[in-house]
């Protein structure tokens, strides 16, 4: 043997203990195989978890199976000499389940025939519960997207809503393939200002209040925030819109401001009404000071006024407050009127002001709540004496009252020629806390006489003119409204 | 009109405010004319030559901070002294403002009384700008 013959097997012997301890090492599962499914050779990894299983057959040992496995990458491999990889789930002999990675490889002999097949099992347990996890999560995250007890949506470029939740559907029906404007606003086209178009263009989230209609027409407030969804580029792919009802917000907001108005309203009104007792009272007692008794009378008079004028209004807040039902029965507009017709003509002839009251003789009876037709009817003659007392372009007034039956309704009139109104006044006439009458009104008055009327489902229509004066035409129906009902018996 | 009296307009919607103010005005030596609006009191000025003018911030029709500025822009008138008379004295401060800033140049009221009007401090007040 020569000198060289034994190096080269020396450095085939180096390499072959080499190749055995990489063999040896590898980190997963190594096992050859003969055309039978005998494990002709295994790596200690192999050995550790599988034992001394040498000529043993491999689905015996792999997965405790008394046949060939339905799926058996080796006996493919035997078949078409090529690699097949696959997932399979081992049981080693202690009992634990790995699942792992397969890969089979052939072994050729010098005449190119497969003899063997090597397979590679590395565990992908890892990857498995990361897996597993993941679609937990992402589960989850679903099960959040539906649930949030607020409205989602994802919207793309187009507009078009891709996914939204369940608070989504059920309020504003189903949204696939429409766009955003037209299922939460019922426009056929895009808003002036669209938020989610601003995400888009700034990539930047957006939050803005909007009134926003559901499916049956209800209409909310909401508040909705608008944020960029971003893919692996970090360009904006979608964007996704929150929306959060805040209409009992809103609700509770508007009754307090309300009532902040109606404070000011009546400290403003109470002011107004102490000036005139405050004026009263000095002409009374500089009136008998002086020994002026029409100064006295006149004194008196206002003192009269600004008190009934502090009952009506007291009345007016209570009314406001409480917001009540109405109490139908028949209203007899004869009775009513004959009721207050005395005070109401002192009054009139103390503001030199002529009232003629024309009741039809067969205007009969009608249903309706009395107590609050005579309180509407009131307003209405007393804000008309009102305009005829503020007018001081002319000396002498007059007030026409009728009422008479025109089916379907009951009519009734009330005209001045008083101050008059002007466009302004007119249009604001039946809003909360609007007075034409500077200090001395609370602007309850009209706004409780037209939410009477629409109760009863009538209408009130003004006709009126600077310095022409004001007619106002009542309707009451002479059928009951079918939302209001008759009291029932111990109601 | 007699030459020696101060004469003070009052302008006011409601009859017995403006009754009540002529009373005591006219108690304390001042002659005393009325009107229950804006027109009104213009169409009185030339004839009336007022001292003062007493002004309800809240008329019918104009406003008295309307009559305000169109006196103040009418040389005639210009230096007569304006007290306003208000129920709300907040609301006339923020309305002063906005509705003067929209005017420049024009001098506010010289005197604003709220309601109900304390009778002795409306005496300074007439006494103070009167004198001056």
């Amino acid at each position: 043997m020569s000198n060289t013959d034994a190096t080269a097997r020396d450095r085939r012997a180096q390499e072959a203990a080499t190749y055995e301890r990489y063999w040896e090492e590898m980190p997963c599962y190594l096992s050859v195989h003969d055309r039978d499914f005998r494990i002709i050779d295994g790596n200690r990894r192999f050995r550790e978890d599988f034992g001394e299983s040498i000529g043993e057959l491999c689905y015996k040992v792999y997965k405790g199976r008394d046949e060939v496995c339905p799926d058996c990458p080796v006996e493919a491999t035997f078949a078409d000499g090529l690699s097949h990889p696959s997932e399979q789930l081992l049981t080693t002999r202690a009992g634990a389940e790995v699942p792992v990675m397969v890969h089979t490889t052939p072994i050729r002999d010098e005449k190119g025939e497969v003899v063997a097949v090597m397979e590679m099992h590395t565990d992908i347990g890892e990857v498995k519960r990361l897996q597993a996890l993941l679609q937990r999560s992402q589960e989850r995250l679903g099960q959040l997207f539906e649930e949030v007890p607020c409205f989602i949506t994802v919207q793309g470029p187009d507009r078009v809503i891709q996914h939204a939740n369940r608070k989504f559907r059920e309020t504003f029906g189903n949204p696939v393939g429409e766009n955003c404007f037209k299922m939460y606003k019922h426009r056929e086209e895009q808003c002036l200002v669209c938020p989610m178009q601003q995400t888009f263009d700034s990539g930047e989230a957006r939050e803005h209040e909007e009134i926003l209609f559901t499916k049956d027409g209800q209409k909310l407030n909401a508040l909705c925030t608008t944020a960029p969804l971003r893919n692996a580029d970090g360009e904006v792919e979608a964007v996704i819109e929150m929306c959060i009802d805040i209409t009992q917000i809103r609700e509770l907001q508007s009754q307090l401001a309300s009532i902040g108005l109606l404070v000011g309203s009546i400290s403003h009104g109470i002011k107004g009404l102490l000036t005139g007792l405050d004026g009263g009272i000095y002409m009374v007692n500089s009136g008998f000071a002086k020994a002026k008794p029409e100064r006295v009378e006149k004194g008196w008079e206002m003192v009269q006024r600004n008190v009934e004028r502090i009952r009506s209004m007291v009345l007016d807040i209570l009314y406001y407050a409480k917001d009540r039902e109405l109490t139908v029965e028949d209203v007899d507009l004869t009775a009513i009127v004959a009721d207050f017709r005395e005070g109401l003509e002192k009054k009139a002839s103390d503001a030199d002001t002529d009232l003629h009251i024309d009741i039809a003789a067969d205007c009969g009876v009608f249903p309706g709540d009395a107590q609050a037709i005579r309180a509407m009817l009131l307003n209405l003659l007393e804000n008309s004496l009102d305009a005829c007392r503020m007018d001081s372009d002319q000396e002498h007034h007059a007030i026409r009252f009728a009422i008479r039956r025109e089916a379907p309704w009951m009519v009734v009139e009330v005209e001045d020629d008083g101050i008059g109104m002007d466009r302004e006044t007119r249009e604001k006439l039946f809003s909360l806390f609007f007075s034409s009458k500077g200090i001395k009104g609370t602007g309850l008055g009209l706004f409780i006489s037209n939410k009477i009327i629409d109760k009863h489902g009538g209408t009130i229509e003004v006709d009126s003119e600077p310095g022409r004066g004001t007619q106002f035409l009542v309707r009451l129906p002479l059928q009951a409204k079918p939302s209001i009902k008759p009291e029932t018996e111990g109601a | 009109m007699s030459g020696d009296a101060r004469r003070v307009l009052v302008v006011d919607d409601d009859p017995d405010i403006v009754d009540y103010l002529a009373s005591f005005l006219e108690d304390e030596g001042f002659e005393v004319r009325t009107a229950g609006r804006c027109s009104k009191a213009l169409e009185m000025m030339d004839e009336v030559r007022p001292h003062a003018v007493l002004i309800d911030a809240l008329l019918p029709g104009k406003s008295g901070l309307d009559l305000l500025v169109t006196l103040r822009k009418n040389n005639e008138w210009a230096d007569v002294p304006i007290v306003v008379i208000t129920g709300n004295d907040r609301l006339l401060e923020d309305d002063c403002q906005s509705y003067l800033g929209a005017h420049q140049g024009v001098r506010g009221p010289d005197g604003v009384l709220g309601k109900p009007v304390d009778r002795e401090t409306l005496l300074n007040v007439l006494g103070t700008l009167l004198t001056s």
